[in-house]
């Protein structure tokens, strides 16, 4: 018997923001790091200038195995670019999209070897990518994790369908529904029905994570908050990250905010990186303003105006007719930033109002003869969303079907990487899935409770 | 990171935010796998947020090398050494696992020098359990005592199935491994990488390192050893430990090196084919570049996409005739 398949499979999601790692069978992953990859002061003393390849090249094989592994990753790279003066972060991953395929191969080696710890040659491995990704970059991912760790065997799994699993509940297993994954840098809408994805339907807005830190940092600074320049981003993000909600009614809450400030208005403090000094300022309106950018996107920039509803309205109208109705059923929200309190209430409510209205409209047409079923609209919000995507993969992953849908080594050195470009959807056996959901759900209540 | 880190990073995690929260204890039920196949389980409930059951699975030992009561020979000996009242052996053990250990967070160290110390020898739980034997035999080289089993074969487990070989003597201990690898290329370059072994120790800055040795043919200290711990298709390295190489702290450091040798030079082959694909692609964008200059004219918005896909079926063709530096 292959001892790979006695194991627990790998489970990495690598996304733009952060990379969630760890192993399946377990609730929740074990490293959760920002993927970030920064070389250290050896490796970097060598001239990295393009112009001529061969020099280059030799000055690397000069400089010897001690620069080129004195690399790191995540948070200890950032905080090694802190105290470093130069900084050299290289982000391989942009927009959903692997851009810097040297940068993320070092990714994981330190992943797999850094951090997990483990032999690749005795794991399966389920990584994941976003569903715009075209086939060639499944194929080098293949390529890459096949002849450089030699794993027994791979499947990449497409984001959202992953986000699906983690929505079920012990009673309801649909592979049907809309994912909405926003994530810190790429905010898709994806329709999926039966487990695939209606890929002409895939719509996607250019508003993340990232760019409502950029927001709150802008109104930050425009209101005068002293807070260093250099710190000002992470202010920002921490800011989103601890005091951002959504709220129901911008209006209503710009009168709030006004009428009871000292409930309201809440105080940041930090110091000052370069003096040491404390400082403190005040996060007002950019509480509510940070997430109502996916409801109102002219607030930031005049180029995309399309409010999040609507998005996932018309998303949910161009997909087939037959699916339109169990897919309002099963709106699913996944990653980081989807995670603002209020956000889902919201969401549903101003989703319903464009399906009342328009069923009220077709109604008047019809002359009140004949009456449509209500649609019900349903938006799923459960603790796990920020790694709902690692999850989904850690549940797939400790199926059964999951070893015999992956592609193995041996197909690879038989027919190549080309083997790696379509990866076959496979339901879990529905019963001892939903089990399995149900039972790790249930310890995921508990132990967010110590992450937050 | 040039050499593997003692303590497993996942549970000195899981460990430090447990002891910072101590009041807010969550359900915690988690297994993961390390290099080598060692299993860890670990388990906490919400209600003795100070107990910690932590259980430990070691690699399958081959027929040579013997386990007393499921456990590497002084293992017990050697957890209670190091741990005190922090950890108790619970027995039977949790079922698939070596060993479980009950840990109790009350009786850390108060001082957070000594605690995290304590946390991070907990977390090198791997190397206290798995180097015990080494670490015996070591520790005899420094110790002024009766020594016994002198020059008697002693063989251990590293990996599942296959063990390394220890060879005591009265002044000096040689450590052999056989080196096996899965896969075609990673035999190739372990080899020479092994062989770099024997080169590198005459590097001047190295006189006081262990004498090392690299033959492919299995050296005479082993002659009393079954066959198929024999077989090795990337040759046997041996090395020389002096009392010098292992007295005071020095012992833990040679013992965890010598216990993940096999770990770490796989982890290196890998490391060099990362670097090799890096200067393939290197190459690729060269011969690339060249290519778009020999186009008449090109679109500017065109040439990023056609030169990701052309990228990646160049890379292929590259491969076959990759000539090494």
């Amino acid at each position: 018997m292959d001892p790979a398949t006695s194991r627990p499979a790998v489970v990495i999601d690598n996304g733009t923001g952060y990379t969630k790692m760890g192993f399946a069978g377990n609730s929740e992953p074990c490293f959760i790091v920002p993927t970030v990859v920064t070389a250290n002061e050896s490796s970097i003393s060598q001239p990295r200038t393009s112009a001529i390849k061969t020099s280059k090249l030799l000055a690397q094989h000069s400089a010897g195995v001690m620069a080129d592994l004195d690399f790191s990753i995540g948070d200890e790279a950032l905080s090694r670019s802190k105290s470093s003066s130069i900084a050299n972060l290289t982000y391989p991953i942009r927009h959903g999209q692997v851009d810097d395929w040297d940068a993320m191969e070092r990714f994981w080696q330190q992943s797999i070897f850094n951090y997990l710890r483990c032999d690749p040659e005795d794991h399966y491995f389920l990584l994941t990518e976003s569903p715009m990704t075209p086939p060639e970059s499944r194929e080098y991912t293949g390529e890459i994790m096949f002849e450089t760790f030699n794993v027994p065997g791979l499947y990449i799994a497409v984001q959202p369908v992953l986000a699906l699993a983690a929505g079920y509940t012990a009673s309801q297993c649909e592979m049907t529904g809309v994912v909405l994954d926003a994530g810190d840098g790429a905010t898709h809408v994806v329709p999926v029905a039966e487990g695939y994805v209606i890929g002409s339907s895939i719509k996607s807005i250019p508003i993340a994570g990232e760019d409502i830190t950029l927001f709150v940092q802008q109104l930050m600074r425009e209101r005068g908050e002293l807070v260093p320049p250099e710190d000002s981003f992470d202010v920002a993000r921490k800011v989103k990250e601890m005091y951002c909600y959504t709220c129901s009614d911008v209006v209503k809450e710009f009168n709030k905010h006004d009428n009871e400030p000292a409930k309201y208005v809440k105080q940041w403090t930090g110091t000052k990186p370069k003096t040491g000094a404390p400082y403190s300022c005040d996060i007002g309106y950019e509480r509510f303003l940070g997430p109502e950018l996916f409801f109102n996107p002219e607030i930031y920039g005049t180029d995309f105006s399309t409010p999040l509803p609507d998005l996932i309205d018309k998303c949910i109208q161009s997909a087939p007719i037959d699916t339109r109705r169990a897919l309002y059923k099963n709106v699913v929200l996944s990653g980081g930033s989807t995670m603002f309190k209020g956000f889902h209430k919201r969401l549903q409510r101003d989703l319903k109002k464009i399906i009342d209205a328009r069923v009220v409209a077709s109604e008047a047409r019809l002359g009140g003869d004949v009456k449509a079923k209500p649609v019900e609209v349903n938006v799923v919000s459960h603790p796990i969303q920020r790694y709902a995507v690692w999850f989904g993969g850690s549940v797939l992953a400790s199926t059964p079907e999951f070893l015999t849908a992956c592609h193995t080594k041996a197909e690879y050195d038989e027919r190549g990487a080309s083997i790696c470009r379509t990866n076959p959807v496979f339901k879990g056996i529905v019963f001892a899935y939903a089990a399995a959901c149900a039972f790790m759900y249930s310890l995921q209540e508990a132990t967010n409770s110590l992450k937050r | 990171m040039i050499l593997l880190q003692c303590p497993c990073r996942y549970l000195l995690q899981v460990l430090t935010t447990r002891v910072q929260n101590l009041e807010k204890g969550v359900e915690l039920d988690c297994q993961w796998v390390e290099f080598d196949d060692v299993r860890y389980h670990i388990q906490a409930t919400v209600k003795n947020p100070n107990i910690l059951l932590l259980s430990l699975s070691l690699p399958t030992p081959p027929p040579e090398t013997v386990f007393s009561g499921g456990l590497p020979q002084g293992a017990i000996e050697a957890i209670k050494a190091a741990y005190g009242v922090v950890l108790q052996i619970l027995d039977p053990p949790r079922d698939g696992f070596n060993l479980t250990l009950k840990l109790n967070l009350s009786k850390l160290p108060p001082d957070e020098e000594h605690k995290q110390a304590l946390l991070v020898k907990i977390a090198s739980i791997r190397e206290v359990v798995l180097g015990a034997p080494l670490r015996a035999v070591l520790r005899q080289l420094v110790s002024r005592g009766v020594k016994s089993n002198l020059n008697k074969l002693l063989s251990l487990v590293h990996r599942p199935d296959e063990s390394f070989f220890v060879f005591p003597q009265v002044d000096k201990a040689t450590v052999i491994f056989p080196m096996r690898f899965k896969d075609s290329i990673d035999t190739v370059l372990a080899t020479s990488f092994l062989q770099e072994f024997v080169e590198a120790r005459k590097t001047a800055g190295l006189g006081n390192a262990p004498p090392c040795l690299w033959s492919s043919s299995p050296p005479q200290e082993l002659k009393g050893a079954p066959e198929k711990a024999l077989s090795a298709n990337a040759g046997f390295v041996s090395f020389v430990i002096f009392p010098r190489h292992v007295d005071g702290r020095k012992l833990d450091k040679t013992v965890w090196s010598l216990s993940t040798f096999h770990a770490y030079v796989s982890y290196h082959v890998k490391c060099s084919e990362g670097f090799m694909h890096t200067r393939m692609r290197r190459r690729v964008e060269s011969l690339i570049e060249a290519l778009d200059r020999a186009k008449p004219d090109l679109e500017k918005d065109d040439q990023p996409a056609q030169n990701r896909s052309f990228k990646r079926l160049s890379l292929k063709d590259g491969r076959g005739s990759f000539n090494s530096r």
